[in-house]
């Protein structure tokens, strides 16, 4: 399978009053054509910097970008703001996390799902109608041509989500970004969401990279995983091998703060105590260290690398579970 | 539209049909049965409201109050409405762009609007009049049209900056939303993007104000005119005060007419601009 995504030593900094603020350190990170990736991380651990950087969402003045970005064969960091536009929408797109304001309040679901297909794609006013119901239809709304009339405000936030779909998948990208489009749904409507997107992605043959906090997200709807943790991918490796065989601390951590039904009523959940480092100024070691309950004092000192384990798993820990090597635990 | 007018109370009713009939009237005016308004009638000098054939009454000189009302209608709406206009689009188009591009061109555009809104309305006004409607030979006066168009240059530049900063802080608050990103990367061009997706929110907000700028300019050039640096002729309200103002114990009325029809009209554009203000501020809350 051919790369359709690759990020070589991707570096996201902001400028902010208290200095520069490293949101992503150095990712490397190859998409394959045609899987679903997910990123994985905590709030704060830049997964969302990350994949909107990847697609050149990120324009602010005080925004620097440094590495390479490869998408379909051409290097998208070197290009010009018009022709990586040139790549949006029908090379890639991008679903939000937050449905409610991820729409346009003051315009009819129509007029908003029509303007893509219309101005990128040449349609005209009757051929984008014609092909905005097909795509209503495909998100599974009911009533599509009726939809088309309605503004955001007078829909329900899994439908606007579904209508977010619609509009990212409408001029057919090869590689959907999903930013948390899970979030910010119940929990019901969560599933029905998931479920779609895994069928649109093989119907539509898409290449999809799905960013969560959410192990449980992932396990179900991922061929590889990439746990990101400070700005920099901790883990990663195909989704059955993570979920067999964690070696990062973080990771197990996340798996085992997902609450339990055999958990006993009135225990305490389970947490990873303490915070994110300082993005302004990060330690020295590995930045899990503190809160790492098998951490010992080189995990303070030296900064651990990438380390290639078999089966395409990579990790970056000092001192990877299921090793023999003795640890004593704080 | 219809929506809109069962949201009106008892005063917005009042004030939007104040405000109709004013249009109407000068829509209308020239075609009334009315006396002329430049000539005098020396049978009534000074005659009191609702007097035969002058249904306002007439100045110390005789000339027709009501006929000069609605003449004067024409020149202040006039004024009003193509000042705020002017105004109110170059003032959008730089608050929104600036807003929209951020960085050292929005400062400097924020800087500039602050320091002619550190002037008030009236000085700013009064000294660009000063400064371009005075003639270098005093004894040549400056052509009536060149005045009227010096004074709506002058509240023009008075309004660029109340709307421009409206349009600045209500893009501010809209271009780091969500679905401007999201426009964005559907690859949505700049020029599109805030055409159809910025414009359309911010234009509630400028609606408002507008109303409220008109009541501003109304003012503003009655108190120019009343300076004697405005219209000097007497054909707008603002002047027919002025003319009238040491005649006011001889007849009253001829102070009064024009005087409550500027405030009426200014009460009524302030009317519907608060009202509709409030009426999209809550709009934008249920969203």
């Amino acid at each position: 399978m051919s790369s359709i995504l690759k990020l070589e030593n991707l570096k996201v900094r902001f400028a902010t009053h208290r200095g520069q603020l490293e949101a992503v350190r150095s990712v490397d990170l190859d998409i394959r054509a045609g899987t679903s990736i997910g990123i994985v991380g905590e709030s704060g651990s830049g997964k969302t910097v990350m994949s909107r950087a990847a697609m050149g969402l990120l324009t602010g003045s005080n925004v620097t970008r440094e590495g390479r970005i490869t998408f379909d064969g051409k290097i998208l960091s070197d290009m010009s703001r018009d022709e990586v536009r040139n790549e949006f929408g029908t090379g890639m797109a991008m679903i939000f996390q937050d449905p409610m304001t991820a729409l346009n309040p003051v315009r009819r679901i129509g007029s908003q799902l029509q303007e893509s297909l219309r101005v990128r794609l040449g349609m005209n006013r009757k051929e984008a109608k014609a092909r905005s119901i097909e795509l209503l239809t495909l998100v599974r709304i009911p009533e599509p041509a009726r939809m088309l009339r309605k503004f955001p405000s007078q829909l329900s936030g899994g439908m606007r989500q579904r209508i977010m779909i619609a509009i990212a998948i409408s001029c057919n990208p090869k590689l959907l970004f999903a930013d948390e489009p899970t979030t910010a749904l119940d929990v019901t409507v969560q599933a029905q969401i998931l479920e779609l997107l895994t069928d649109l992605r093989q119907k539509l043959n898409m290449t999809m990279v799905l960013v969560t906090h959410d192990l449980g997200v992932v396990a179900g709807n991922t061929d590889y995983v990439a746990v990101m943790y400070a700005g920099e991918i901790v883990e990663q490796a195909p989704t059955a091998e993570l979920f067999a065989n964690m070696k990062m601390p973080y990771t197990e951590a996340l798996f085992k703060s997902i609450p339990n039904i055999q958990m006993k009523a009135g225990s305490r959940l389970p947490v990873i105590e303490g915070r994110l480092p300082d993005p302004t100024d990060r330690p020295p070691g590995c930045g899990f260290a503190a809160r790492c309950s098998y951490a010992q004092d080189k995990c303070f000192s030296d900064h651990p690398e990438l380390e290639a384990a078999k089966d395409g798993h990579l990790y970056r820990c000092w001192f990877p579970l299921g090793d023999s090597i003795q640890r004593k635990v704080s | 539209m219809r929506k809109l007018w069962s949201t009106f109370n008892l005063p917005t009713k009042i004030s939007v049909f104040w405000v109709s009939l004013v249009f109407f009237f000068v829509l209308t005016g020239s075609f009334l049965p009315l006396p002329n308004p430049t000539e005098y009638d020396p049978d009534a000098s000074g005659v009191g409201l609702f007097s035969a054939g002058h249904l306002l009454g007439t100045d110390i000189n005789g000339y027709d109050l009501l006929s000069n009302v609605i003449n004067g209608a024409r020149i202040s709406i006039l004024i009003a409405l193509v000042s705020v206009g002017i105004g109110g689009l170059i003032g959008s188009a730089i608050g929104i762009g600036s807003a929209y591009v951020r960085g050292k061109v929005d400062l400097a555009v924020n800087l500039f609007f602050n320091i002619l809104l550190s002037i008030p309305n009236l000085v700013l006004g009064l000294a660009l009049v000063a400064i371009l409607a005075t003639s270098v030979d005093p004894a040549i006066p400056i052509d009536p049209n060149r005045r009227v168009f010096i004074i709506i240059f002058s509240l023009t530049v008075v309004i660029i900056p109340i709307l421009g900063r409206i349009a600045r802080g209500a893009t501010l608050s809209w271009v780091n939303r969500e679905f401007i990103v999201a426009a964005r990367s559907m690859g949505m061009k700049d020029r599109h993007i805030i055409f159809k997706h910025i414009v359309p929110n911010v234009l509630p907000a400028i609606y408002a104000v507008i109303f409220l700028a008109i009541g501003v300019v109304i003012v503003a050039e009655g108190a120019l005119s009343l300076l004697g640096v405005g219209i000097i002729d007497g054909v707008s309200w603002g002047a027919m005060i002025g003319r009238v103002a040491g005649d006011f114990t001889y007849a009253p009325q001829s102070m009064y007419v024009p005087v409550i029809v500027l405030a009426l009209t200014v009460i009524a554009f302030n009317q519907i601009g608060d009202h509709l203000r409030t009426q999209l501020d809550s709009r934008e809350g249920k969203i």
